[in-house]
């Protein structure tokens, strides 16, 4: 039955993968071998998803299981990417709130706030090596460089929503971008 | 159900289904915006327990961002808090991406999403980097927890080293260092 084999499919992706980019070969493995989608339109998926709000996985589940089973096919497929959210961590929350008092935990979670910190940073390093990546001088964008700056003065001085500064910078996008 | 339980899920729910319109960017936006909406304004969780969320949330199997925001709701409303965040967070997502599967030959090669997405994805490291400055001093404690994170930020960068083992390295850098100095402090 298709339904079950989308839910197990991306059950499967979900519980090997940990999120992001490292979820590609994985999905492009499942769905060439399913014959749901060629790898032209995983690359395609992949690009949409960069459009597109929420993380990629969801984004390739809801868009597999829309091409093969309707509706109904992306919801079989979305609940099955969403399982390991769904049971491993209810558990580890549950685990975390019953041990956050002890010593143990603070001082794991001691050693684990800076790394957390250390891989926001690497986030914002490889983000800024795609994003802002063009065709001006260096091989950057200077449109992107342009919004990014106005995007940080929203935020940070003028203390704006996130959701604002983002509209405010797709239209920056939308006037400065046909401008060489 | 208690009055004050009901409008605590209705929060929720409504907040996490506006983050879910807005979580472009491998979604580490929204780290950005429960730091904006929950610590700062609502005071619901500290900047050391949103830490916590995306670090745990990031070395469990699965979405990083459907991880954190079931950690969120079930610290802040239990295990219908949990599944509430979840839903809100993904919703959004969910509806757009039905939505673009019809219109995708449009959708794919054009030159006016390609733009307003170049203006969108400009606006994710400023957006990333507020979340990163805002959590840094909960973060970091003292001289040790620079090198910790000196050393996650390199290992990133640099290898292919799985989040889940650097997250767990982490933990155990910050036991074996917590021992030694309690045992320093006593002696």
């Amino acid at each position: 039955m298709l339904y079950l084999e989308l839910f197990l499919s991306f059950v499967m992706i979900g519980f090997t993968s940990f999120g992001g980019m490292s979820m590609i070969p994985l999905i492009n493995d499942q769905m060439l071998s399913h014959g749901w989608m060629t790898s032209q339109e995983v690359a395609d998926i992949v690009a949409i998803a960069e459009m597109t709000p929420g993380p990629l996985g969801l984004n390739c589940a809801t868009f597999a299981g829309m091409r093969t089973g309707g509706v109904l096919g992306a919801a079989a497929a979305s609940i099955g990417v969403l399982l390991p959210s769904l049971t491993v961590c209810i558990l580890a929350a549950i685990f975390l709130e019953r041990f956050k008092e002890s010593r143990f935990m603070g001082n794991a979670m001691f050693g684990i706030r800076p790394v957390c910190i250390g891989m926001i940073a690497a986030v914002v390093i490889q983000q800024s090596m795609v994003n802002y990546a063009g065709s001006f001088l260096f091989g950057i964008s200077w449109q992107a460089v342009v919004i990014g700056g106005v995007a940080s003065v929203l935020l940070m001085v003028l203390k704006w929503s996130v959701p604002k500064t983002i509209l405010v910078s797709a239209a920056l996008g939308l006037l400065l971008g046909p401008i060489i | 159900m208690k009055k004050e339980q009901r409008s605590r899920l209705a929060d929720i729910f409504t907040t996490f289904l506006k983050f879910g319109c807005f979580t472009f960017g491998g979604g580490w936006s929204i780290v950005a915006q429960i730091q904006k909406e929950y610590v700062e304004k609502k005071h619901w969780i500290t900047d050391e327990e949103l830490l916590d969320f995306t670090s745990v949330g990031r070395s469990l199997p699965g979405l990083m961002i459907g991880n954190a925001s079931v950690l969120f709701g079930h610290h802040t409303a239990g295990i219908p808090g949990a599944l509430l965040a979840l839903l809100g967070i993904v919703l959004p997502p969910f509806v757009i991406m039905i939505g673009v599967t019809f219109v995708y030959g449009l959708v794919k090669d054009n030159p006016y999403v390609a733009n307003a997405m170049m203006g969108v994805r400009a606006a994710v490291v400023p957006i990333i980097i507020s979340a990163m400055l805002k959590l840094f001093k909960a973060g970091m404690k003292d001289l040790f927890c620079y090198l910790i994170a000196l050393g996650a930020l390199a290992l990133c960068l640099f290898t292919n080293i799985s989040n889940v083992l650097i997250v767990v390295l982490g933990a155990a850098a910050g036991l074996i260092y917590m021992e030694v100095k309690e045992r320093h402090a006593v002696s």
